[in-house]
């Protein structure tokens, strides 16, 4: 058993957080890891460089797509940004991520019922 | 053809990701700076965060591959570069793997064309061979009588078709050189049960003339010219004119089992309505849907109604029952357990060869041991480097396996020139040739795969343990002895294999044959037709043509006699010795000329040979051999004697034809020594009669001749054309030959083992010296400092053999016990020498302790010659 810290997130977890992230405005990978890590206040455990095999998997998809560009502290860096389809991909990834959600929030509140 | 496109701009993809994930880090760092971190903090606080760099890039690079494929080929692309940096290593494993997989290989096309093949004709696995038994005998008979098949074949549901034929063979006159043809009388339908139809003409049906022939497709083109329009015309056998019916296609062959060349005429069988008389052997095809069960049932169902139904075929000798065995199991159930050896054998090699190779891989892996370090701390898994390993031992059994491939393939015209005359093996290979089919390439492949493992699986599993502590090279050390033991003990089983088969065919070809064997050269005549009915025209034939052979220059003398020795062909029938005890006996009768026995240089112990004296109108008399006077008169001398012997003959008949006996008395006249049957055969008691006095139509000249006897064969065939014109002169060889054919069979698994062995021997040699050399090179160091505090250099020597001699001692030892187990596998191919023959066992030991000693003695004598100074500054 894995310590409680190093537990993985389950499939597809990181790729949503990606793509709801990108869905507010594109971003390069540096950006990208520092938003997700201060918006989720360090709660997740996500080592920087993971994001880029799942980036990697989401441009395969053609879920987003990138581009070379100049970030505001004029670094070359490359740029993200969301597809329709993967807006789309966003939309049917959430719903289902909350219905999973609220099925296990129902199953753990089962003693206080 | 999104991922074609893909395909294609990996490379930029690769490109940007690794530049991307530099500034990723770059960005970082100077983030980190600006709040006020040192540069070196920051890098490493930047990367720690970030993780493994290159496993993400990995990783990251694995979303757009097939990464189990394309591991694999840069598994293969790396191994390939190894291997070709160190050629030595290389030269040697493949070479090793290409002898082990090679013989394989090559044991296996064979056995592929003996064993596994289907026989040659539509659908083998319906045909069934019929042993008929009777009440008197023990054991099952290989022919059946006509009427028999005629009665099963007419009652039989479970066969849909029953067909027997006989062995003969038929002179071929009328053309050019008169021939001597094998051939089979067959019942109608044979070939329509076996499925093959004829390529011209048909087949003879059970109403059709019995002088009417059908022929190989060999026959047709060799004799006749392929001449499309021989359909009914005439050809001559046996001095008759037979109607052409049909041409078989080409590579017909029929019966895949026997003793005799290559049938190439057919023609009807005689129906004999003896119902005793057992002449035909038997084959069926089971009707469709119907069962070997069923068939046996029926089968003996039917034989218990037919002894009811004649009981005067007199009860002891009517058939009781039919023992049915399945065409394929009749073929190759008698070469099964010479396979077996062989692959046995064969397997062993390979064992030893992939010993060897792990020994050399597992000496790679300790160089590498810096390689391999790098890998896992750069996050490649166990598993992963194991797999990187294994890739580059499959590369060389893929290399060796090719190789062998290549070198069975070249072996294979040898093999083919070794398969002993008379087998199973020399008939399947004749009928249907041997190569290197497909079946045989995927076992070469899967062979491959499977060395692979045997070699490369503990050597990578070793290597890559994790946390190696300085113990483990101890424990890898004896691995590596461990593997030369298990090769020293598989090269002993198979020495002493060889060893033993060796001092068999030594011990068989030393048997005293009783006649001298060299210059001596044979030939059978076998008279057919009107002009030879009479036995006086047969004497008369041999008298003139052994008196003009006499003639010739270099011939010394000239004999003849039914059924020489070395050919096991016999003619055994009853004898009686009449007196106050009359006793009954049998013999092995010859018809002989009067200089047989001079020609033969067989001598005479007592009493007179025969001589032109004795003729057809001279009492009749016989010479015997020592075994037979010891055997029937040992109190008295049986010069003068009477025995009553029985003079048979074929009378044939338009119904058929049969043998009949008349007992005639003769006297014993003079006593010859004795000449074994075959080589591993004892004498028979024989009996000598003069062929004038019991003429025969068919006997084997024999010439002593002064010059190489084949030099005379066209003079000779000149002599007896003179004679006859039309007489074919057949089985043309020497004494040496026959003699050589006798032992052919035991050479045949002698040469295949002791070649095995041979490889065996080496390849252990190899072995040993590798790992020797490998042990005294770790241990420059400790030597250096052994010699340079004193010393000597035979104490070094002691040392470095010391250790291995009781690897190599375990290995005999082990090799001593398996071996005694083992080669009484052997015993049925073994002459005069017992499985565990002692002096066999301690010559193999010798000479296994010799060769492996030497391979030890080599490189521990180098170890001594170290410079201490140059040894201490190692490493």
């Amino acid at each position: 058993m894995k310590k409680p810290e190093e537990r993985d997130l389950f499939r597809g977890a990181l790729e949503m957080m990606i793509l709801r992230t990108l869905k507010r405005q594109p971003l390069h990978g540096y950006a990208l890891a520092q938003h997700i890590k201060r918006t989720s206040h360090d709660l997740l455990h996500i080592e920087e460089g993971s994001l880029y095999p799942a980036l990697q998997r989401l441009l395969k998809e053609g879920l987003v797509k990138a581009e070379w560009g100049v970030s505001s502290t004029n670094r070359k860096v490359r740029i993200y940004e969301l597809t329709p389809a993967g807006a789309q991909h966003l939309e049917r990834e959430v719903i289902s991520f909350e219905r999973m959600l609220e099925g296990i929030t129902r199953v753990l509140a089962l003693d206080e019922a | 053809m999104n991922w074609l496109k893909q395909l294609f701009s990996r490379r930029r993809i690769y490109g940007d990701l690794s530049a991307e994930i530099e500034e990723h880090l770059a960005e970082k760092v100077d983030e980190l700076v600006a709040s006020g971190m040192s540069r070196e903090e920051a890098t490493f606080a930047a990367r720690r965060e970030f993780g493994n760099v290159l496993l993400i890039e990995e990783r990251s690079r694995d979303e757009w591959r097939w990464p189990s494929l394309e591991d694999f080929l840069m598994d293969v692309r790396y191994g390939a570069r190894l291997l070709h940096k160190n050629p030595g290593f290389t030269a040697v494993a493949v070479l090793t793997l290409a002898l082990g997989i090679g013989g394989n290989v090559a044991v296996f096309s064979l056995l592929d064309a003996v064993m596994l093949r289907p026989l040659p004709y539509s659908h083998p696995e319906g045909l069934y061979m019929f042993f008929p038994y009777e009440k008197s005998r023990h054991g099952t008979m290989v022919a059946s009588s006509y009427p028999d098949l005629q009665d099963w074949r007419a009652q039989s549901h479970a066969f849909e078709a029953i067909a027997g034929y006989s062995f003969d063979s038929f002179n071929l006159t009328g053309t050019t050189e008169p021939e001597r043809l094998d051939g089979l009388r067959t019942t109608a339908g044979l070939f329509a049960l076996l499925g093959i139809p004829p390529l011209l003409g048909r087949e003879f049906g059970p109403h059709d003339d019995p002088h009417v022939v059908v022929m190989t497709y060999e026959l047709w083109r060799r004799r006749f010219g392929g001449d499309a329009g021989i359909i009914g015309k005439p050809i001559h056998l046996e001095g008759s004119a037979y109607t052409v019916l049909g041409v078989l296609p080409p590579h017909f062959s029929f019966p895949p089992q026997r003793w005799e060349g290559t049938p190439e005429v057919f023609v009807p069988a005689i129906p004999n309505p003896e119902r005793g008389s057992y002449w035909l052997r038997v084959i069926g095809r089971l009707a469709p849907g119907a069962t070997e069960q069923q068939a046996r049932a029926e089968m003996n169902g039917i034989c218990a109604r037919l002894a009811q139904a004649y009981p005067d075929t007199n009860s002891d000798h009517a058939v009781q029952g039919v023992v049915v065995s399945s065409l394929n199991h009749e073929v190759v159930g008698g070469v099964r357990h010479t396979a077996w050896i062989l692959l046995g054998a064969v397997a062993f090699v390979l064992l030893i060869a992939c010993s060897n190779v792990a020994n050399l891989l597992l000496s790679q892996g300790a160089t590498r041991e810096r390689e391999i370090a790098i890998r896992s701390a750069v996050g490649a898994t166990r598993a992963r480097i194991v797999r990187q390993l294994l890739t580059e031992s499959l590369l060389l059994a893929g290399m060796g396996g090719a190789l062998g491939a290549a070198l069975a393939y070249w072996t294979l015209p040898l093999v083919a020139s070794v398969l002993p005359a008379h087998s199973t093996f020399f008939t399947r290979v004749h009928d249907g040739g041997f190569e290197l089919n497909s079946t045989v390439l995927i076992f070469a492949v899967l062979l491959s795969v499977l060395s692979c493992a045997l070699c490369g699986l503990l050597p990578a599993w070793r290597t890559t343990k994790p946390a190696r502590v300085s113990g483990a090279s101890v424990g890898t050390g004896r691995i590596r002895s461990g593997l030369i033991g298990l090769e020293v003990a598989l090269s002993f089983v198979l020495l002493a294999g060889a060893g033993l088969m060796m001092k068999s065919l030594v011990r068989l070809l030393d048997t005293d044959l009783g006649f001298r064997t060299e210059h001596l050269l044979t030939m059978d005549l076998s008279l057919a037709g009107e002009k030879y009915h009479s036995g006086e025209n047969q004497a008369a034939f041999f008298a003139q043509v052994l008196q003009r052979l006499e003639s010739l220059p270099s011939v010394v003398s000239a004999g003849a006699a039914v059924n020489l020795p070395m050919t096991r062909a016999d003619t055994l029938s009853g004898v009686e010795i009449p007196g106050p005890h009359p006793r009954k006996g049998w013999a092995n009768y010859h018809t002989v000329s009067p200089n047989y026995f001079h020609t033969m240089g067989i001598p005479l112990l007592n009493g007179r040979e025969l001589t032109t004296a004795d003729s057809a109108r001279s009492s009749l008399v016989g010479v015997i051999n020592r075994t037979m006077a010891q055997k029937y008169l040992p109190d008295e001398n049986p010069i003068g004697k009477t025995i009553i012997a029985s003079h048979c003959f074929e009378v044939s008949t338009p119904k058929g034809s049969s043998v009949k006996c008349n007992p005639q008395e003769l006297m014993i006249v003079g006593i010859v020594g004795d000449v074994p049957f075959g080589l591993d055969a004892p004498p028979y008691p024989e009996l000598f009669i003069p062929y004038t006095q019991w003429p025969a139509d068919e006997m084997a000249l024999v010439l002593r001749t002064t010059s190489e006897p084949p030099s005379l064969i066209p003079a000779v065939k000149k002599e007896i054309w003179q004679v006859d014109p039309d007489q074919p002169v057949t089985n043309i060889r020497t004494m040496d030959q026959l003699v050589s054919t006798e032992a052919s069979g035991r050479r045949f698994v002698l040469q295949l083992i002791g070649v095995f062995a041979a490889i065996a021997l080496v390849l252990a040699a190899v072995g040993i010296y590798g790992v020797v050399s490998y042990g005294t090179r770790q241990r420059t160091h400790e030597i250096g400092i052994r010699m340079a505090l004193g010393a000597r250099g035979q104490q070094i020597l002691w040392l470095v053999a010391g250790q291995n001699a009781k690897w190599l001692l375990v290995g005999i030892a082990t090799g001593v016990a398996s071996a005694l187990a083992l080669t009484r596998l052997l015993a049925a191919y073994l002459y005069a020498v017992r499985p565990n023959d002692p002096l066999t066992f301690v010559a193999v030991s010798l000479l296994l302790l010799a060769v492996a000693l030497l391979a030890v003695y080599i490189p521990a004598r180098r170890a001594t010659k170290v410079d201490p100074m140059v040894a201490l500054r190692y490493e």
